[in-house]
């Protein structure tokens, strides 16, 4: 596999270590009228590793993720995202493409290409956000907007080439399989040259063979091009697979924490999560309890 | 219960349940599309009939009625309900033959056309030579409608179609931007109460209205195009009336309802050679025809540009675009204010041209016409504008020697309904936009910009 997108979107550069914290949020909590989507949710990600985030349905881990990209404004709360330059940024409150220009880029649950354009297209779109080139060179055909062409051009089939379907990129992204759909998005994402990459159950609705693959990209994008990977997934085997750290949301509150295999230890976690006996269906019915109670305190 | 009680009872049942599932003749498909071809003979006959007048409300029904033309009229569309009825496999097969056998020359030629650069360069080559040499040969009131009207227009629908065809925004007034152009020119060449610091020549004017058309449209879309879909299309029309209120009511600086006049023409003086537009409209064309072609291969630039592209993924789905660093804001705005600035040109040339302003001239109206002659058209598409507004302008003056003067928009406006129905991505659309349409009647895509798409607007 090539690695010539290696180069450019870079290996930390010195001054920002690996291992240090890329992304931090702190008591962030985002309510929708009486209902407490987020509540108090404080999160470390490092430089370099994959983090996943688990946890039921509607335990709020999209929204975690819009929160996070700019989609959403939580009430409370700093979500702090330190670049590799070594600056830091508040993201609570930014739009969504200054985000993405900082550095964080996202896929989303219900994949939203552009569907009457081609693959390439997708792609360039994502790439040409960095490049400048306004609106009276590209009118005047001059030559800093050609270059800005050819810069995309080469970019997107370079991406494209990296997730596997350059032999599909004159395709229209509409007509693509569901597999591949996931393969542009990923592309398309990483095209903005980001940090830290947000995917939002990426192998949802793939088969076996492609979840394997996407398994391999996740460990390739990680790897060879040193993005950090913030994941959202309902599939177990690939999070134990792929995850260096696991966390776990239920009901909008972080319930445990740490490596997969700790996790998938965790009491919390296995009556929030993955309990099925008696028992735990008990426990569910306390922690939903316990929600009732911190949200109508929260609202006093 | 006896078990011949229970058949009885079954069998009035039965036959309740026959007399439910039965339907009466009227009823059926068949003949209420009789009844709505009747209809429209009896309209057809008001319509092309003689024209009321106050003294005698009902003598124009009357003559309508008595005569023979509704006759003619039930006759054609009950014939027309008779044929669709009772031959109508033979006629589609006709239909279907004809269009096999045409359409698929036609797909291979406009194929290689796509294909070949060559033939598209000699195609572009042959339009041109056709619009610089065909307008003398015309009379002399095709001669002014070409420039006044048809030239006027295909500059605003290039304008426009920038707006709403590649960036997605619902402009209803975009006319008003042809207004702020068109009193620019009027108050730099000194032919409003207010004095200008300097008198300018009218081709001075072009940047000075360009600047501001940019700046209006910047101040228009700046708070606006937050608003999606409908809301900004309401905003849009609002300022529009603004425009035209304005125009009509603040005497100090516009003059009021009387407008301006005498505002001078065209006209050049470098060094020995001058040379100054008059009242012949051949001139005019050929200047007009230079904006037009500039802005073309000006405009043919941004569609397969960063920008265009940037404009489409806005268009399909705004959520995502932003998720990709494409500042929406700022995309939507570069298109609102080009699209003003094209408007704003053709303000300044129609002014020249025409010599006289009134606030008349700008009425919400001819805001709805552009658009319409870019739907008709197809959004997206230049050559497709450009037609949209030729043959849409056209039309009512070649009427006007066939029917009612009067009634000339309402067979402008019958054409558009019927183009709407059959042929919604008009008469020559844009590839992006045909695919768009297609995906969203298969329910794939999402070609409506404001609709959300299936799933929440974030997930
Ligand atoms: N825009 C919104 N308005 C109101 N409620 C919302 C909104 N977005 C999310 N929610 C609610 O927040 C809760 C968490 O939703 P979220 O989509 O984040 O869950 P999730 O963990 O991603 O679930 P899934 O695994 O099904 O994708 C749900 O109860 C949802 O209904
Ligand atoms: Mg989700």
């Amino acid at each position: 596999m090539t690695t010539d997108v290696t180069k450019e979107s870079g290996t930390p550069v010195p001054g920002a270590a690996a291992g240090d914290t890329v992304l931090e949020t702190s008591g962030v909590t985002l309510r929708f009228g009486g209902l407490t989507c987020l509540d108090n949710v404080d999160l470390e990600m490092r430089r370099g590793e994959i983090l996943a985030v688990i946890g039921p349905n509607g335990a709020g881990k999209t929204s975690l993720f819009n929160s996070l990209t700019g989609a959403y404004t939580p009430q409370e709360g700093r979500i702090t995202f330190r670049s590799t330059d070594g600056r830091e940024h508040q993201l609570l409150g930014r739009k969504p493409h200054v985000v993405n220009r900082l550095g964080l880029a996202r896929t989303f649950q219900n994949i939203r290409l552009f569907g009457a354009l081609t693959a390439l297209e997708n792609v360039k779109i994502a790439a040409e956000t960095r490049l400048k080139a306004g609106p009276i060179s590209v009118m005047c055909g001059l030559p800093n907007a050609r270059r800005a062409e050819r810069e995309s051009d080469e970019r997107a089939h370079e991406l494209l080439r990296f997730v596997g379907i350059e032999d599909k990129l004159n395709e229209l992204a509409a007509s693509l399989s569901y597999g591949d759909q996931r393969s542009l998005e990923i592309a398309r994402a990483l095209a903005t040259r980001p940090q830290v990459l947000l995917l939002d159950e990426p192998a949802a609705g793939t088969n076996p063979t492609e979840k394997l693959e996407l398994e391999q990209l996740i460990r390739r994008i990680n790897s060879e091009l040193g993005v950090s990977v913030l994941l959202i997934e309902h599939d177990m085997r690939l999070v134990m697979s792929v995850a260096d750290r696991v966390l776990v949301l239920s009901f909008g509150k972080k319930i445990a924490e740490g490596a997969p295999a700790e996790v998938q230890r965790h009491p919390a976690v296995i009556e929030a999560y993955l309990g099925t006996s008696a028992d735990d269906a008990a426990a569910v019915e306390n922690i939903i309890a316990e929600q009732h109670e911190s949200g109508e305190t929260s609202n006093e | 219960m006896s078990s011949v009680d229970t058949s009885a009872g079954l069998n009035r049942t039965a036959a309740a349940a026959a007399k439910l599932r039965h339907r009466a003749w009227y009823q059926q498909p068949r003949y209420q599309r009789l009844g709505a071809m009747v209809a429209l003979g009896l309209l057809l006959t008001l319509v092309t009939g003689e024209q009321g007048s106050t003294d005698d409300l009902f003598g124009a029904i009357e003559a309508d009625f008595t005569g023979p033309t509704v006759w003619v009229c039930l006759a054609i569309t009950v014939g027309l309900w008779a044929l669709r009825e009772f031959v109508d496999e033979p006629v589609r097969r006709g239909w279907e033959s004809v269009r096999s056998g045409v359409g698929g020359p036609a797909n291979k030629v406009s194929a290689q056309v796509r294909k070949d650069p060559r033939l598209r360069w000699g195609l572009i080559a042959l339009v041109l030579a056709v619009a610089i040499f065909l307008p003398s040969g015309l009379e002399r009131y095709w001669q002014t409608v070409l420039v006044d009207q048809i030239a006027v227009y295909a500059l605003l629908a290039i304008g426009l179609n920038i707006v709403i065809g590649w960036a997605g925004l619902l402009d209803l007034g975009f006319f008003a931007f042809f207004a702020v152009g068109a009193y620019s020119t009027a108050y730099w060449t000194g032919r409003l109460p207010v004095e200008p610091p300097v008198e300018l020549n009218n081709f001075w004017v072009i940047p000075i209205a360009v600047v501001t058309c940019l700046l209006a449209g910047l101040l228009l879309g700046a708070p606006t195009l937050r608003l999606r879909g409908d809301y900004l299309a309401i905003v849009t029309l609002g300022f529009h009336e603004i425009v035209y209120l304005i125009a009509k009511n603040a005497d100090g600086f516009t003059n009021g309802p009387s407008g301006a006049r005498l505002v001078p023409d065209f006209s050049i003086d470098i060094g020995g050679f001058s040379y100054e537009w008059s009242l012949d409209p051949i001139p005019y064309w050929y200047l007009m025809l230079g904006f037009i072609v500039l802005l073309i291969i000006l405009f043919a630039r941004l569609e397969h540009s960063r920008i265009g592209r940037a404009w489409t993924a806005i268009r399909e789905d705004e959520v995502a675009a932003a998720a990709n660093g494409v500042n929406t804001v700022k995309y939507k705005l570069m298109a609102f204010a080009i699209g003003a600035s094209t408007s704003g040109i053709a303000g300044v040339v129609y002014t020249s041209k025409v010599g006289y302003i009134n606030p008349e001239s700008f009425l919400l109206l001819y805001s709805i016409l552009v658009l319409s002659y870019v739907i008709f058209g197809g959004m997206g598409s230049i050559p497709g504008v450009l037609i949209g507004a030729a043959f849409l302008v056209w039309l009512p003056e070649a009427l006007r020697d066939y029917v009612d003067p009067q009634d000339r928009y309402m067979y402008l406006g019958a054409l558009l309904v019927v183009m709407m129905i059959y042929r919604p991505q008009g008469v020559w659309p844009s590839r992006r936009r045909q695919r768009e349409l297609k995906m969203a009647e298969e329910g794939m895509g999402d070609a409506d910009a404001m609709s959300e798409p299936a799933g929440g607007k974030f997930s």
